[in-house]
């Protein structure tokens, strides 16, 4: 319990104290760092809780309202690294980066509550409360978009709240949908709308109900999860907003929805033939899959290709939950994999826009002279994406066309590989073009180190240490999750 | 058995009443109307729910419903009603689909959601069953206004709808959700609803307009 409190403590009392402290902006900004690292430490401590089978919520006064689970401590390990990597690269922190006073105290703000919503989301057993925290995980990183106000900026805010809040409407239907049938069959007892409950009831429930439920949950959490068609808010949202914002949706949130359907996935697959859930994924996955990889092939910022590469890879999550235990395997170390590669290379791509001042690829050349430390390590991070060894997201996709094989999936195995060599072929050639060449008429030349880039380096040779050895307790906490989702 | 024919008429009538007042914005021009009618559906949700809360003896939906005039009932309309004015009059714009193509595209809609609640009205015995496939209606209908409307604050009313489609369902369905999740569920509609004010006014500022269909820098 008192590792869960250092959890969702920390950030919640950071955002407080950027509201109430307007002074001393440099101290509060390096309280926050510092709380996210104490998050990033009790996240740990959680994950090593459950490995080794301590329940990590004995004794809570409300012991309904929390649950923590494999699944949830792994991705509320991820949550908390790329926060932590997040804020420390936030504003008024390193040198002059355009950010005035204001927004740098509303960028602390939000971001903090951000966090806070997205691990309480993974940490909740209530499924309705779980909506209510992903719902304010979209007001709040809405808030952060138009951080700086331009045309695009406030399009992409208002296609982002719209949609989503929509979508999620939606997901909140399914919920109250699937309680109804809950309501109707078992009467009204405590705790009914925990997932735990839920899934212990549900070979009771009526199929077609839930089949309608799971529909409406599917395309509402699949909204914020990015899911093609409902896709078209994220490239705006996520190229527009700031990095450290950017690294956060890409990274993590988009998992936290995934997570939601993966929650609802194991409750209506124990009444439903598990067929339906898993059709409905591959359909959705794989278009998504397919869109994210055409619209690289003909992006022209790098920013956008940044974000239709995660709606490519939360097609392949996608994919992964509906292949049976190797592929949710093989779709949560994908996650994790994922939450690192994309939030250091949107961290990148910012550093990138602060120098050249641009989105665009074809005007950003010489990025290996220009900037020395940048350069490389934004080189890494597309090698990673593009799922190259040594770097994790090679393991990941590899035990997922395995997995697509083995359940006899030919077909899909071929469809995914074709696609992945067309991302490939596409992302190196726009890395290509980035990376060489002589560099642009009033670009300075030259970049200083420092912790910054030595945080976005390690997580690089985290990827590099995913993609040689998995370290066994993180297998362990995986294996885990299977098990936690599939009976 | 009277009570409960008298109680289920009394929802149904409630309910139509909130799908009608969403018709109203796919027939009337004027965005005050639409305020207004936002206002009738809030109030009508709010009937509802006191309804639910006379006949099941329920008291925590009594202050919910109480909630729910404070909030959607007055608060709601004012901030609105302070949006409208602060743009003044708006130069008229057509949306994207006519008034009659809207309004047969909506029956269509509530016959859609009649179809779909069929499995759901053969599982229950509830007396408030027949308020699902209208709230299942409003659903759908708010979702077409917000698709096919081009202003953003007709757009927020439409999601505005949207919520009220959905905490019908919950009231009709289940006789409300647990109370901690309908505090939650309310403020995380106030805050969306507050955020999206804002982003109107940004709109508002830096494209001089709000018709979201000067919104299209962004593609690709």
């Amino acid at each position: 319990m008192l590792t869960l409190s250092l959890l969702l403590g920390p950030p919640l009392l950071a955002s407080c104290l950027s509201i109430l402290v307007r002074r001393h902006t440099h101290l509060v900004g390096w309280a926050g760092v510092a709380g996210l690292s104490l998050s990033f430490a009790a996240s740990i401590a959680l994950c090593v809780e459950v490995v080794t089978g301590g329940s990590a919520t004995a004794g809570h006064p409300l012991p309904d309202l929390w649950h923590v689970d494999a699944l949830s401590a792994l991705v509320a390990l991820c949550i908390a690294f790329v926060a932590l990597l997040a804020s420390a690269s936030g504003p008024g922190l390193g040198g002059d980066d355009g950010y005035d006073e204001a927004q740098t105290r509303r960028f602390r703000i939000f971001m903090n509550a951000f966090a806070f919503t997205m691990l309480a989301a993974v940490t909740i057993q209530n499924v309705a409360l779980m909506w209510v925290a992903v719902e304010a995980t979209t007001i709040m990183s809405a808030m952060l978009i138009p951080l700086r106000r331009t045309k695009a900026s406030v399009e992409a805010s208002w296609k982002y709240i719209l949609i989503c809040s929509v979508g999620i409407a939606l997901a909140f239907a399914g919920t109250v949908l699937a309680y109804f049938d809950f309501v109707a069959t078992a009467g009204d007892v405590p705790g009914s709308l925990n997932w735990t409950a839920l899934r212990a009831a549900a070979p009771s429930l009526h199929p077609e109900l839930l089949q309608l439920a799971f529909a409406f949950i599917l395309v509402g959490y699949g909204t914020k999860a990015g899911l093609a068609p409902m896709h078209t808010w994220l490239p705006d949202a996520h190229s527009e907003a700031p990095a450290p914002i950017s690294a956060m949706m890409s990274g993590v949130l988009l998992a936290v929805a995934m997570y939601a359907i993966a929650r609802w996935k194991a409750v209506v697959d124990a009444a439903v033939d598990p067929a339906f859930t898993c059709n409905l994924l591959i359909g959705f996955g794989l278009l998504s899959v397919a869109i994210g990889v055409f619209s690289l092939v003909i992006q022209r910022h790098y920013k956008r290709m940044l974000a239709y590469s995660s709606v490519e890879h939360i097609g392949l999550v996608g994919i992964g939950l509906a292949l049976g235990p190797l592929g949710v395997f093989a779709a949560w170390l994908h996650v994790m994999n994922h939450a690192v590669a994309k939030s250091t290379s949107f961290l990148l791509a910012g550093r990138v826009l602060h120098r050249y001042d641009t989105t665009e690829i074809e005007k950003v050349t010489g990025l290996l002279r220009v900037m020395p430390w940048t350069g490389p390590l934004f080189a890494a991070g597309i090698l990673a994406l593009v799922g190259l060894p040594p770097f994790g997201l090679f393991v990941s996709e590899f035990l997922l066309v395995r997995a697509a094989v083995l359940t006899r999936r030919f077909w899909l195995a071929g469809i995914v590989l074709l696609l992945l060599l067309a991302a490939f072929v596409s992302l190196l050639g726009h890395l290509n073009r980035m990376l060489y060449g002589d560099a642009p008429a009033g670009v300075r030349v030259g970049e200083r180190g420092g912790w910054a880039v030595a945080a976005l380096a390690a997580s690089i040779g985290l990827l590099v240490a995913f993609g040689v050895a998995l370290p066994s307790a993180i297998s362990t906490l995986i294996h885990q999750s299977v098990a936690a989702l599939i009976p | 058995m009277r009570m409960n024919a008298l109680f289920s008429q009394l929802v149904m009538l409630g309910s139509s009443g909130m799908l009608l007042s969403a018709l109203i914005v796919l027939w009337r021009k004027s965005v005050p109307s639409y305020i207004s009618a936002y206002r009738w559906q809030a109030w009508l949700l709010a009937a509802v729910t006191a309804t639910v809360a006379y006949f099941a003896g329920d008291r925590q939906l009594f202050a919910v419903a109480a909630a729910l005039v404070a909030l959607k009932g007055f608060a709601i309309p004012a901030l609105l009603r302070t949006m409208q004015q602060r743009f003044g009059a708006q130069p008229q714009i057509k949306p994207y689909v006519n008034t009659e193509t809207s309004l047969c595209v909506a029956g269509l809609l509530v016959m859609f959601a009649y179809v779909l609640a069929r499995p759901w009205m053969a599982v229950t015995h509830l007396p408030t069953r027949e308020g699902l496939p209208l709230a299942m209606a409003l659903l759908f209908v708010s979702l077409f206004i917000i698709v096919s409307r081009r202003k953003a604050i007709t757009q927020v009313i439409g999601f505005l709808m949207l919520e009220n489609a959905i905490a019908l369902l919950a009231v009709v369905g289940t006789y409300g959700v647990p109370l901690l999740v309908e505090v939650g569920v309310f403020l995380d509609a106030l805050m969306g609803f507050l955020v999206m004010q804002i982003f109107v006014y940004h709109i508002h500022e830096t494209f001089d307009t709000i018709d979201v269909e000067q919104l299209k820098h962004l593609r690709h």
